[in-house]
């Protein structure tokens, strides 16, 4: 409780501080964009080439915008793990963090905070909303209960990711790429589940759950034929992944030796 | 003159070792750019295979694959992103004691920006190469169209390396408007992205601007050297594309020099 009233105030401190910037709001702007462009390439691909059997557009972006929301809700609220390696780490700022009273995990995850950053999921959202009612999926109590275990699992799946390659970094110093897997996961949800390759499919499902907190969800809510249990694996295997990858971040902070000066 | 550019190779020498330095955040990145390429391989051949409206395209499938494979390696050239250690100077003011050097700005940066690609661009892209010519079958890369074509291919992509580093300029010296913030520098860099062809090759977009996309300046970053790689140019159409490159360059420079030069008339050093 303690900690959360502290990463609120870290927040505030945080975003007071971004709005004294006369551009910020252009950041905003940015980001819609960013979220905007980023199906183009899909979106153009269907223009051309139409439907891929049952898989339409909608469907395809179905799946698209759920990871990409549930990375927006981590990337939101845990930003300071994004920036980590760069602004934490190698210049020796982890030190004084060190040294406060305080849980090592709230004070970088506040570290940093944009509110723009929550453009991501808002635009998401809307993608969802608008391709649910496309395939005319209720929302029923069911249908909300598996679309906030999909994204509560999602986000909980992205912040392990940032809490692994941030833990890599102490032993690397440097930010690893690793990261940019996450892209990979948005990627991996533009091919039609059915006509992937099995290899691909199997890493994303066991190695790096993307897919289920994506597709089978999704699967589910509009009934393209998932058992609902699969669907509402989202939220434990979310839970299960960021558990093993706050290990992994544990034993970098015991093995870490100062990077200052 | 002959002082600045002296400084500024040395300049560029030192950054190039640096960012050689460190190869293991190299080869994770490699790892990544193959992942990352041959899901994107997959996703058209998803497309070429199942898709209803399969009709006669101006690339086909295996000229769509190599181009993946041939913007994974110049995406190291790219990098779009603003230098991290020239962003960090102009946030913490040390972008004054920049100033104080006897060197023009405008190269300086220009030669450090440049000179972080090369690090990138030799092992990253190497490693790419590498998977990409020993992944077996329909996902692997393909051989040049033809040796014209892939000579022409070099040549364009030293022109695309100078576009990248003009334009990498351009926008530290828009970045150099400190009370803006990142917003207007990410906007430009998410521009040069998505109409480079980095998200999906320019032939492939709407037919009725097809035209545009060619003579755009960002055109000269991917696509071009792209299709002189994958043959959907010939390599007799190359002299306009390479002007286009070339003439593109020169303009970012020039906008560039000239706003780094309005920038610093009122220039904001932070700190104390």
């Amino acid at each position: 409780m303690k900690e959360l009233i502290f990463y609120r105030r870290l927040i505030r401190i945080n975003l007071l501080s971004a709005l004294e910037y006369k551009g910020w709001w252009m950041m905003v702007l940015q980001v819609l964009l960013t979220v905007a462009a980023d199906p183009v390439g899909t979106v153009l691909l269907f223009s051309r080439f139409g439907s891929i059997g049952v898989w339409s557009m909608e469907r395809i972006l179905l799946v698209y915008s759920l990871s990409v929301t549930s990375y927006g809700l981590a990337e939101g609220f845990l930003r300071g793990f994004d920036y980590f390696p760069w602004h934490i780490l190698r210049t020796g700022n982890f030190d004084r963090l060190m040294l406060r009273p305080r849980s090592l995990f709230t004070q970088v995850a506040a570290h940093f905070f944009h509110i723009h950053r929550f453009a991501r999921p808002a635009a998401g959202l809307a993608v969802i909303f608008w391709c649910l009612a496309r395939q005319s999926a209720a929302l029923g109590p069911r249908n909300v209960l598996l679309l906030v275990s999909a994204l509560a699992g999602g986000a909980l799946i992205y912040t392990g990711i940032f809490l692994l390659s941030s833990g890599i970094a102490f032993y690397s110093i440097r930010v690893l790429d690793f990261f940019n897997l996450t892209f990979a996961g948005h990627q991996v949800s533009r091919i039609p589940v059915d006509h992937m390759p099995r290899l691909l499919r199997g890493m994303f499902t066991f190695l790096l759950p993307m897919l289920v907190v994506s597709y089978y969800p999704a699967s589910v809510l509009c009934g393209w034929g998932e058992a609902l249990w699969k669907g509402l694996l989202a939220l434990p295997v979310g839970a299960l992944f960021f558990g093993l990858s706050l290990l992994v971040w544990r034993g970098g902070v015991r093995h870490y030796q100062s990077t200052g000066s | 003159m002959k002082r600045t550019l002296r400084a500024c190779l040395s300049l560029f020498r030192i950054r190039a070792a640096e960012s050689l330095q460190y190869r293991l955040a190299a080869l994770s990145g490699a790892v990544v750019s193959i992942v990352w390429t041959l899901i994107e391989v997959t996703v058209y051949i998803v497309f070429y295979t199942y898709a209803e409206g399969r009709a006669n395209f101006s690339l086909t499938l295996g000229q769509v694959i190599a181009y993946s494979w041939v913007k994974e390696l110049l995406y190291a050239l790219l990098v779009f992103n603003i230098d991290d250690e020239i962003r960090g100077k102009i946030i913490s003011g040390d972008v004054g004691v920049e100033l104080c050097r006897p060197l023009d700005l405008y190269w300086h940066w220009f030669a450090k920006s440049s000179a972080g690609r090369v690090g990138t661009l030799t092992f990253r892209s190497g490693a790419v190469l590498l998977a990409g010519i020993l992944i077996p079958g329909q996902y692997g890369m393909t051989l040049p169209a033809s040796l014209p074509g892939f000579l022409l291919f070099l040549l364009s992509v030293g022109c695309a390396f100078l576009l990248c580093s003009a334009f990498g300029a351009l926008v530290s010296a828009v970045r150099l408007g400190i009370t803006w913030g990142d917003g207007p520098t990410y906007m430009l860099i998410l521009l040069g992205h998505v109409l480079s062809g980095g998200y999906l090759p320019l032939q492939l977009w709407p037919d009725f601007i097809q035209t545009a996309l060619l003579y755009q300046p960002f055109a000269g970053m991917i696509d071009i050297p792209a299709r002189l790689y994958v043959g959907s140019a010939a390599p007799a159409e190359a002299v306009p594309f390479l002007l286009v490159q070339i003439g593109w360059s020169a303009v970012f420079v020039a906008v560039g020099r000239l706003v780094m030069s309005r920038r610093l008339k009122n220039v904001i050093v932070q700190g104390g």
